[in-house]
This record gives C-alpha cells, sequence and structure tokens, in this order.
C-alpha cells in the first residue's frame, strides 16, 4: 500500500482505501434503512391481512422469480470474480468478468419485464392507472400486495440499473484509467452490487415463497 | 484455500440455500415455512458479506457500520412489531 493517492486528501493509499471502503458501507448502510423500512411496511401488512397476501402471492411466477434469483447470485459471483482478479492485477480477465457482471444484470431486467408484462396482462398492476382485476377474496388488500409488490422489486430494479450504468461507464473508461483507480472503482461497485444481490436475497422469499404448499 | 475456491465453495453454497428454501416452500410446515425461509435469507446475506464482499477483512469501521445499521433496523422492527 504505497505509491501516490489518487486524492490529495489523503497521506497514504492505505488511508484512502479505508476511507473508501468506510464510506461505501455507510452508504450502504442508508440503503439498507431504504429497504428495512419498505420490507417492514410488507411485513406489517401481511400480519394484518396473511390470507389476502398468501392468494395475491400465488400469482407471481415462481419459475421466473427463482430463475432470476440464480441469475443474480451468478452476477454477484462474476463480479468477486472480477474483484479477485482486479487484486490479482489480471485486467483483461477483470474486465470481462466486469462484463459478464454487467449483461447478467440486464438478464435479470429482461426477465423482470416479462413477469411485469404478464401481470398487466392479467390485470394484477394496479400502477400507471393499469386497472385491477382478482378474483379471489379480499380483493383490496390483494391490490395493497401488488402495489407493495411493484414498489419493491421496481425500487430494486432501479438500484440495479443503476449498478449496470456504472459498470458500463467504468468498462467504456477502463483503458483510460490508471490501474490503482481501477481497483479502487471495481472495489466499490462491487460492495453496491453484492448490496443489491442480498436486497434481492429477502425481496425473493417475502414476496414469492407465501404459502406455497 | 485460494481465493477461486472460496468464492466457488460461496457461489455453490448460495445454489443450495436458493434450492433449499424453494424446496421447503412446496412442504407444509404451517408457520416453520417463513422462519425457513429467512433464515436461508440471513445466511446467504452472511455468505455474501464474508466470502464476496470480504467483510471480516476490512478491518473494524465497516464492521461497526453493519452493526449499526443491524442495531437501528432491529429497533425500527421491534417497536412496530410489539404490538402485533
Amino acid at each position: 500500500m504505497s505509491g501516490p493517492t489518487e486524492s490529495i486528501a489523503f497521506d497514504t493509499r492505505a488511508r484512502e482505501k479505508a476511507a473508501d471502503a468506510f464510506g461505501m458501507w455507510i452508504f450502504i448502510g442508508s440503503e439498507a434503512m431504504l429497504f428495512g423500512a419498505i420490507v417492514l411496511v410488507f411485513l406489517y401488512a401481511r400480519l394484518s391481512y396473511g390470507a389476502a397476501f398468501a392468494a395475491a402471492s400465488q400469482h407471481l411466477s415462481l419459475p421466473l422469480g427463482t430463475l432470476n434469483t440464480a441469475v443474480l447470485i451468478t452476477s454477484s459471483f462474476a463480479m468477486a470474480l472480477a474483484h479477485m482478479f482486479t487484486a490479482a492485477r489480471r485486467w483483461r480477465p477483470a474486465f470481462w468478468a466486469l462484463m459478464s457482471t454487467s449483461l447478467l444484470g440486464c438478464i435479470f431486467l429482461v426477465i423482470k419485464a416479462v413477469e411485469y408484462s404478464k401481470e398487466f396482462s392479467e390485470g394484477l398492476a394496479p400502477v400507471l392507472g393499469a386497472p385491477f382485476r382478482f378474483a379471489g377474496p379480499d380483493p383490496a388488500h390483494a391490490e395493497f400486495f401488488f402495489a407493495l409488490y411493484f414498489a419493491m422489486t421496481s425500487l430494486h430494479a432501479l438500484h440495479l440499473i443503476g449498478g449496470i450504468a456504472v459498470i458500463a461507464g467504468m468498462l467504456l473508461l477502463w483503458p483510460r484509467t490508471a490501474q490503482a483507480s481501477r481497483a479502487r472503482r471495481v472495489q466499490a461497485i462491487g460492495l453496491y452490487w453484492h448490496f443489491v444481490d442480498i436486497v434481492w436475497v429477502f425481496l425473493f422469499p417475502v414476496l414469492y415463497l407465501i404459502n406455497r404448499a | 484455500m485460494s481465493d477461486l475456491a472460496k468464492l466457488t465453495f460461496a457461489y455453490l453454497a448460495l445454489l443450495a440455500l436458493l434450492a433449499l428454501t424453494v424446496g421447503s416452500s412446496f412442504v407444509d410446515l404451517g408457520g416453520f415455512n417463513s422462519a425457513i425461509n429467512l433464515a436461508a435469507a440471513a445466511a446467504k446475506t452472511v455468505v455474501i458479506a464474508l466470502l464476496f464482499m470480504h467483510l471480516a477483512g476490512e478491518g473494524i469501521l465497516p464492521r461497526l457500520a453493519v452493526a449499526a445499521v443491524g442495531l437501528w433496523l432491529a429497533i425500527l422492527f421491534g417497536l412496530t412489531l410489539i404490538g402485533q
């Protein structure tokens, strides 16, 4: 950990790295509070209207949700590989691992869009003024389930789009980026990407796996 | 264990946990279904935080940040659900 720092604010590279990591973890913490509050609203509603939420949850596509979870876990694995290659200063495999990460992120979004279009066509999307039709018991609270489902998954998708945009920008600037800066940037976007993966790890069982038996 | 072996182990563990949580949701275990789902999600989070995000090797500051988030979320959830 010697050599020049990227910012004049730090005396040593080690300090700069520690400050980087701490800053990212604080940011991730604030994001965890944001998602935590929405998940709490969902849990409270589920405890209050359990039957309606269970009936509504059955209408989500479990195969697509499971597939998407696997895709996102794989993208996180690719990101971890990118970080490993960067630490070993193997830039070419690091570049391709980042490329794979962002592509898998795009695949996740495409599958999510397929799910959304299916829900819109079945009248299960009480958003953007679309009509809501639900044949089961207690349609009012089922509508609340789907409103929360769209709020939570679209907030998650927005985070994923942000991550993909940052990776794309990094890859575009990759040839012109100093090696030390590449390592710092991969470290930072890596932490963010893994966090977005963790959010989905919770959203998936909370939304898709209510009373499947 | 080499870094690559560690990451591959984490990846396979995450897929196994996913299979466990989806599989268990088809068996009616009453209230235990939700408990298993949340436990599997928590286990996945630990795997990602320790092996992908290198939380254990980052020094004390990141761990303090994570502990603070955990504390505030526990207060938020605890006080809200206490009356349920």
